[in-house]
């Protein structure tokens, strides 16, 4: 199995030299946290991952989890990870010391999140599910809740879900038809089915607590009528024991990756016995949930991006030791040895297509955390609006990259391993398996790319892309001091403005009223849009590694370190970026009969 | 109990080790460094027992400022105190005196450290502080409880274990499964710059040796593969090649 999973190197340089988390923690809200503890930090997500994640990253997927008997068995393992994650106080890190966190800025969380995930991602998801549903009762449930469930979730005891997806109701989250009887003693009657939800029952956790999506009856129809409920499986009786609250698991679904977490299938309120209790007013918890949702939309594309990084080391290692043919040059010496395959010009795009990918998805995340870190802390009314525009609008970019191009980058890992790249004896499948999940939850693809189109630049009225239009032109203007880099500087600015072409005819063409035929390709627009931001991360990159190549004179792995950078944002300007080619002539082409008026009888 | 704890700050075992100034000195350059291995086992042994018995727990390391993220490291896993010696530290010898110096004032119960270090692994410092404090020395000890002032510990010898019992004040080299080592959590991370770091000067500078040079152990070199019928070969190759029979 391959030695390295992420490079802890990059991490640190997105944090202190591009991103420079310095500024970030000046701020009063982190005055507990300094550089060094965030050092330490990271040490020990690393100690945490290789002791409890990496060494089982295939053992668990073999192993898969069991419904029998009504009863979901997980690995062992992954209940020794959760209390030790428990136990160091890092499920919840982010949170304020009030709602019993370590009040960490989100890069930070970011950082250690990546180097979990990259060690084994379907184990992370249990302790990142715990924490996204303990900070929805934090956030938005009465006092009486964040005293019962919030503790024990942060320490690890009980795990959390998301539960909002029905089996009608996917997408398409206003179709909720979970239903919420009030009662006069404070609870609501719970009754419905959720489908899918991860890390929704097993063995060996105390209790499970369901954040879940539910109509109160009589409430409107659509996303206006949807309330969030605290549904435990076992709730508290007049004497504090814990008993059965009708929640029963149907079924866990097999699936094709992350097999370390059962999706289940469970029915609430079967016996007219379940109890809920609201979280926040009723009818608001959509806009409960989607306040969260950057939060979680960033999770899954770090998730990608992490999955990457580990199939990038994979296939890297590999490269370097497998010998197979000769170079092009050498073709007629026979009795020369064998070369290695990363001497092959076609396994080294191969290579490099994987690190452009992770780094540069990586990088994305990193600014988007910055955004989150800097909107909550500052002062500025004005600099808080800006920060959130910036966030809203990459966070659907933040997600969809590192998912799709990811699932590529991690096909391009494989292929570097020829046949055993196919095989199981390498964990490449396995990461192929794992990352396809990315690019559908969470808000699929296609919903992210409606979500850029519609609601993050029309919506907009086209204000966000300016806002994007100078965060690039701060990096274009310092990469236009360094002559090397004045090429790319042009062609970022080049793409730019084809952004704002096609941008423009979408936005005439809703303004028209041909709102279907607009959005029709959102998922063309998204992956145009991603390659031009990706690009500006990839510029961003490059210009703070030249800068301390001319500055900080540095050597030997170091100067490496850098060289690499810019060599792989010359990679994805030349190979990647133009990409927004071929999908501009489609993005501009106003024949609508393809999709949106074609019969259905068409495809067949 | 009370308990003081050597680490040293080595570079991690994974660092690719290189050096300059003619051979003569490590190059730090992009080095990760840590708590040295056997030093974390000792730390997190002297943690439980502290947990268990009451007590306090310093660490101690003889090093330059640069030390300091790993003794901050010590101090989140759980030590209350800390202190640095601030020398370079050039000796087995110069180390052992440092340690003995400051040991002499402060009557600890248990003074804990690695059996050896990972940088240069001499295995010498306990021996010679429990030689300069006259009390006894024991390494590598693998199990270590106390009981009303009495240690008793396990160490594995040629073929078995031995079962031991001293009285405090020990000097003990320590070795896994002592402990397992402690990832620190959250809040030890962030109250670590709140603990005491205490900065004292060296006594003397008395060091006994100076390196001459340094040199890295060949490289690895190519395997051949042989066919496992061929016998023949594979002889001819250890004999006449690796000369190894
Ligand atoms: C392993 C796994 C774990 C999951 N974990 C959870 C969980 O913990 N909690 C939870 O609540 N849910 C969870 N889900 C559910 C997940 O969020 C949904 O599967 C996802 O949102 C898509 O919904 P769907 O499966 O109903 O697909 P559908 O909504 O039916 O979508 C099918 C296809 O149609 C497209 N489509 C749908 N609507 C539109 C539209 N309006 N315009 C254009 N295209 C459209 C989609 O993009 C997709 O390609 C999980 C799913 C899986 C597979
Ligand atoms: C710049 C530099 C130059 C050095 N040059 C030399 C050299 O020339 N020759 C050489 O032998 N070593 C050298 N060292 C290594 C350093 O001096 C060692 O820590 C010391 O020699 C003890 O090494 P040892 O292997 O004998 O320790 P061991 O006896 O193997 O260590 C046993 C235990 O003693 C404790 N201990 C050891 N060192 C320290 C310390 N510094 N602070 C606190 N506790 C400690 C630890 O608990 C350790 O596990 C150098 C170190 C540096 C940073």
């Amino acid at each position: 199995m391959a030695k390295k999973y992420i490079s802890i190197e990059n991490l640190k340089f997105l944090l202190n030299e591009v991103f420079n988390i310095e500024e970030v923690l000046e701020s009063p809200y982190y005055a507990e946290t300094d550089n060094e503890a965030v050092n330490m930090i990271l040490d020990a997500a690393v100690d945490i991952s290789d002791r409890h994640l990496f060494p089982f990253y295939t053992e668990i997927d073999r192993a898969d989890h069991t419904f029998e008997d009504g009863k979901v068995t997980i690995h062992p393992e992954i209940i020794k990870y959760i209390k030790a994650m428990g136990e160091a106080g890092f499920i919840g890190g982010s949170f304020s010391f009030e709602h019993g966190g370590q009040q960490l800025p989100q890069m930070v969380t970011a950082a250690s999140g990546a180097i979990m995930s990259a060690a084994n991602n379907g184990v992370v998801m249990f302790t990142g599910l715990t924490a996204g549903s303990a900070h929805l009762i934090a956030s938005f449930g009465s006092k009486e809740l964040k005293e019962k469930y919030t503790g024990k979730m942060l320490s690890g005891e009980w795990q959390g879900t998301m539960a909002l997806t029905e089996p009608q109701a996917g997408s398409s989250l206003s179709d909720i038809v979970s239903s919420a009887t009030p009662t006069d003693q404070g609870h609501y009657k719970l009754k419905g089915q959720k489908i899918f939800i991860s890390s929704g029952d097993y063995e060996g956790t105390e209790n499970v607590v369901h954040l879940m999506l539910a109509r109160i009856d009589g409430a409107p129809l659509g996303t206006k009528g949807i309330s969030l409920f605290v549904v435990p499986k076992l709730r508290e009786d007049e004497n504090g024991n814990l008993i059965d609250n009708d929640v029963t698991t149907a079924g866990v679904y097999h699936k094709m990756g992350q097999k370390s977490t059962p999706a289940v299938h469970y029915i609430a309120g079967d016996n007219d016995n379940c109890h809920g209790w609201l979280v926040g007013e009723p009818n608001k918890g959509l806009s409960y949930m989607f306040q969260m949702m950057n939060e979680a939309r960033l999770g899954v594309g770090l998730m990608g991006a992490a999955i990457a990084s580990a199939a990038y080391y994979a296939s890297l290692e590999y490269a370097n030791e497998r010998p197979q043919g000769r170079k092009i040059s050498e073709q007629s010496a026979k009795d020369k040895p064998q070369t290695f395959i990363i001497n092959h010009a076609d396994v080294k795009r191969m290579l490099l297509f994987q690190k452009s990918v992770v780094e540069g998805g990586l990088s994305l995340i990193f600014e988007c955390s910055r955004y989150a870190d800097l909107e909550m802390t500052t002062e500025d009314e004005t600099a808080k609006k800006r920060y959130k525009g910036l966030l809203d609008l990459l966070t659907p970019v933040a997600k969809t990259f590192p998912a799709e191009y990811g699932i590529k980058s991690v096909s391009e890992g494989m292929q570097c391993l020829g046949g055993f790249g196919y095989t199981t004896d390498f964990p490449l499948e396995q990461h192929y398996r794992d990352i396809r999940i990315t690019s559908i939850y969470e808000g699929t693809t296609g919903i992210q790319s409606l979500d850029l189109l519609a609601r993050k630049i029309m919506g907009t009225g086209g204000k966000s892309l300016m806002l994007l239009a100078e965060e690039v032109k701060k990096v274009t203007d310092e990469a236009s001091t360094y002559d090397d880099l004045k090429k790319y500087v042009t062609a970022l600015q080049e793409k730019l403005q084809d952004l704002q072409k096609v941008t423009q005819q979408l936005g005439g063409m809703a303004m028209q009223g041909k709102m279907e035929l607009a959005l029709a390709d959102a998922t063309l627009y998204m992956e145009f849009f991603s390659l031009i931001v990706i690009g500006w991360q990839w510029l961003k990159q490059a210009t703070v590694a030249k800068k301390a190549m001319v500055t900080g004179n540095p050597e030997g792995e170091k100067l490496k370190f850098y060289e690499s950078k810019i060599h792989t944002m010359r990679y994805f300007f030349s190979y990647e970026l133009p990409k927004t080619l071929g999908l501009m002539t489609r993005l501009m082409d106003k024949d609508d009969t393809l999709t949106v008026e074609v019969e259905k009888e068409l495809i067949v | 109990m009370k308990i003081l704890v050597c680490i040293t700050h080595v570079p991690d075992t994974t660092s690719k080790i290189t050096f300059t100034n003619d051979n003569t000195e490590l190059d730090k350059g992009g080095l990760q460094f840590v708590i040295g291995p056997y030093d974390d086992y000792a730390l997190a042994r002297a943690v439980e027992i502290k947990e268990q018995l009451g007590g306090t727990v310093t660490a101690l390391n003889v090093g330059q400022q640069e030390t300091e993220p790993t003794i901050r490291k010590a101090l989140a896993i759980g030590a209350d105190d800390a202190i640095r010696i601030d020398a370079e530290p050039t000796d087995a010898y110069f180390v052992a005196q440092q340690i003995a110096e400051v040991a002499k004032a402060e009557n600890y119960d248990l003074i804990m450290m690695g059996r050896e270090s990972s940088d240069y692994n001499g295995g010498q410092v306990h021996g010679m502080v429990g030689e300069m404090l006259g009390i006894p020395s024991l390494s590598p000890v693998m199990k270590l409880d106390i009981d009303k002032g009495v240690a008793k510990m396990a160490r594995e010898i040629e073929g078995g274990k031995e079962y031991l019992e001293a009285s405090l004040p020990l000097v003990l080299g320590c070795q896994e499964p002592i402990a397992e080592w402690k990832i620190p959590n959250m809040r030890g991370i962030m109250g670590a710059r709140k603990k005491p770091l205490k900065v004292i000067t060296p006594t003397n500078n008395d060091t006994l040796t100076t390196p001459e040079s340094y040199e890295l152990p060949a490289p690895r070199t190519d395997v051949k593969l042989i066919d496992a019928d061929n016998t023949a070969e594979l002889v001819s190759l250890l004999k006449n090649e690796a000369k190894v029979i």
